[in-house]
């Protein structure tokens, strides 16, 4: 592995690989995957812009004192993802960017957007049953009572899985709910048509390893990240309508926010909210 | 399943097993006390070898997490002080008085570089030149976010390290005089690199909330580009949805 003074001696180069630190193989990290995660962030970020080419391999191998088979390695699963192309005899270059086919939600349109993501999207329904609710909503919701109805499904867009979605409704609402329309609809849409309408939402946004059962149903590693979403959603007279726990595929799934802060000029405490979702 | 557990992530499989089990400990998914599934089953769940599961259990032993003993097996330990949980920290984080009194940063860059291109290309406005500011940000003593600020020049020339002091940046933008008035958001998450999980005190390959965002003041100048990366167990964004009063009929179905 390179030394410490290798590394300086390696910032002298054009160095589009400064920021990779090849002694650091983290513990349990493959080498190639430094690399492949490396070269993917400069491919991501531009700094190897679309059409460029990317350092040769022996080029790679001596900056970052790696073997050529894990240049390779991580060279390879580039290509497998389309990310570059490699060309015998003149080299390896980054690809057109493919725009991966990710779908938005922005939660200052959050009302509008969901039935608009319901629309193209399927949802797979696993569970509609009575169960307990788990402790952690309990400790944070007491209103929602120790069991509800849990409605489990699955999220797809064009064929691939993006969310794993599991809400509990107070049982006096979800016996209103047929089957057939949270197959189709957003659990907000759903809910709207059963009981008071929602009128707000508390979301929080977190991340989290993909455990054995989230990994299978969205089609991905185990442990890989994942961006974890809890709606709370609550009617006008500030009754809960229901919560909606996701699982999303960051490459997949994208969420985002424009926000607003109202008196920006005064001394009092700027608080930041979100834009009214005027489009 | 195993085969795709490996090319996924180039974390090795017991390192993805020993995440997602000390994610269920810290979250309380296995309770203090309480029995973990035995090997065979784990082998079974996660699709890898007894080796790899042993050698996840023997590192979760090793930080004194779980606690095995012969003949009986394998249970979650009691957890040594519950820290502060992450909606408390938000609500300190997400504060900008209290960030400034009840947190502390420690400084790892602040420097006038020329433009990285990812930031060029997608807002040429910032300029050639940027300061860049990373920070890591702690609360009781255990860090939370490590946060990399871009600054226009214009911007970045009227701080200084002692300006900026223990503040937000935004704090310290509007003691100058340049007030915040929007921001874009954009929340995902990513797996930690080794400098993030080094900075974060986390494990390689863990889940890290990843913010970014551009912020602009009111007459449309951008002020500053950042990229923060939160340790999901101590902090997590709240943002409060309010729906219009009344039903919008056809604009709701515009498509």
């Amino acid at each position: 592995m390179a030394s410490r003074s290798a590394q300086r001696t390696n910032k002298s180069k054009p160095a589009r690989g400064k920021g990779f630190p090849a002694q650091r193989t983290g513990r349990g990290v493959a080498r190639y995957y430094l690399l492949y995660e490396h070269l993917s962030g400069a491919l991501n970020d531009g700094t190897i812009p679309s059409g460029g080419a990317l350092p040769s391999e022996p080029d790679l191998v001596s900056r970052y004192r790696l073997s050529r088979t894990t240049v390779r390695r991580a060279l390879a699963r580039l290509e497998e993802e389309g990310r570059i192309i490699r060309r015998r005899g003149s080299g390896t270059f980054a690809r057109q960017n493919r725009k991966a086919v990710r779908l938005q939600l922005d939660l200052h349109t959050f009302f509008d957007d969901l039935p608009q993501i319901a629309s193209q999207t399927s949802a797979l329904l696993l569970r509609f049953e009575s169960g307990p609710v788990p402790a952690s909503l309990r400790e944070l919701l007491p209103e929602l009572g120790s069991s509800a109805v849990i409605i489990q499904r699955l999220h797809r867009h064009h064929g691939t899985p993006f969310a794993l979605t599991t809400a509990y409704v107070p049982q006096h609402l979800a016996n209103k709910i047929r089957r057939k329309s949270v197959e189709r609809a957003s659990l907000v849409t759903v809910l709207d048509q059963v009981g008071p309408r929602t009128t707000q939402t508390d979301y929080t946004t977190s991340a989290v390893a993909a455990d054995a059962i989230a990994a299978k149903r969205l089609d991905v590693a185990l442990g890989v990240p994942l961006l974890r979403t809890r709606a709370v959603l609550k009617n006008g007279q500030n009754q809960l309508n229901g919560v909606v726990e996701s699982l999303c595929r960051p490459d997949r799934f994208n969420l985002r926010a424009q926000m607003e802060r109202s008196g920006a000029r005064s001394s009092n405490p700027q608080q930041w909210r979100l834009k009214r979702g005027k489009t | 399943m195993t085969r795709a557990t490996n090319a996924g992530t180039g974390v090795t499989r017991y390192l993805q097993v020993y995440t997602v089990l000390s994610q269920a400990l810290a979250a309380g998914d296995i309770a203090a006390g309480e029995a973990l599934p035995s090997e065979p089953s784990l082998v079974r769940q996660y699709g890898v070898s007894r080796t790899t599961v042993r050698r996840a259990l023997a590192r979760l032993a090793a930080e004194r997490c779980i606690v095995r003993r012969r003949g009986s097996g394998t249970f979650a330990r009691d957890k040594v002080a519950k820290s502060v949980s992450a909606r408390q920290i938000a609500l300190i984080l997400d504060d900008p008085r209290s960030v400034g009194t009840n947190t502390t940063v420690r400084l790892l860059e602040f420097k006038t570089t020329p433009i990285p291109d990812f930031l060029h290309r997608e807002w040429p406005e910032f300029g050639p030149n940027v300061l860049t500011i990373r920070r890591v940000r702690y609360v009781d003593r255990e860090p939370v976010a490590l946060v990399t600020s871009y600054l226009p020049e214009a911007v970045g020339q009227q701080l200084s390290v002692r300006r900026l002091g223990n503040d937000t940046v935004l704090a310290a933008l509007d003691k100058l005089g340049w007030h915040a008035a929007s921001c874009e958001q954009e929340m995902s998450a990513v797996a930690a690199d080794p400098i993030t999980a080094k900075h974060l005190d986390f494990g390689v390959g863990s889940p890290v909330l990843n913010m970014k965002c551009l912020v602009r003041d009111a007459r449309g100048q951008i002020l500053r580009y950042a990229n923060y990366l939160y340790r999901p167990d101590r902090y997590e964004i709240h943002t409060a949805v309010e729906r219009d009063r009344h039903p919008r009929g056809r604009q709701a179905n515009r498509l």
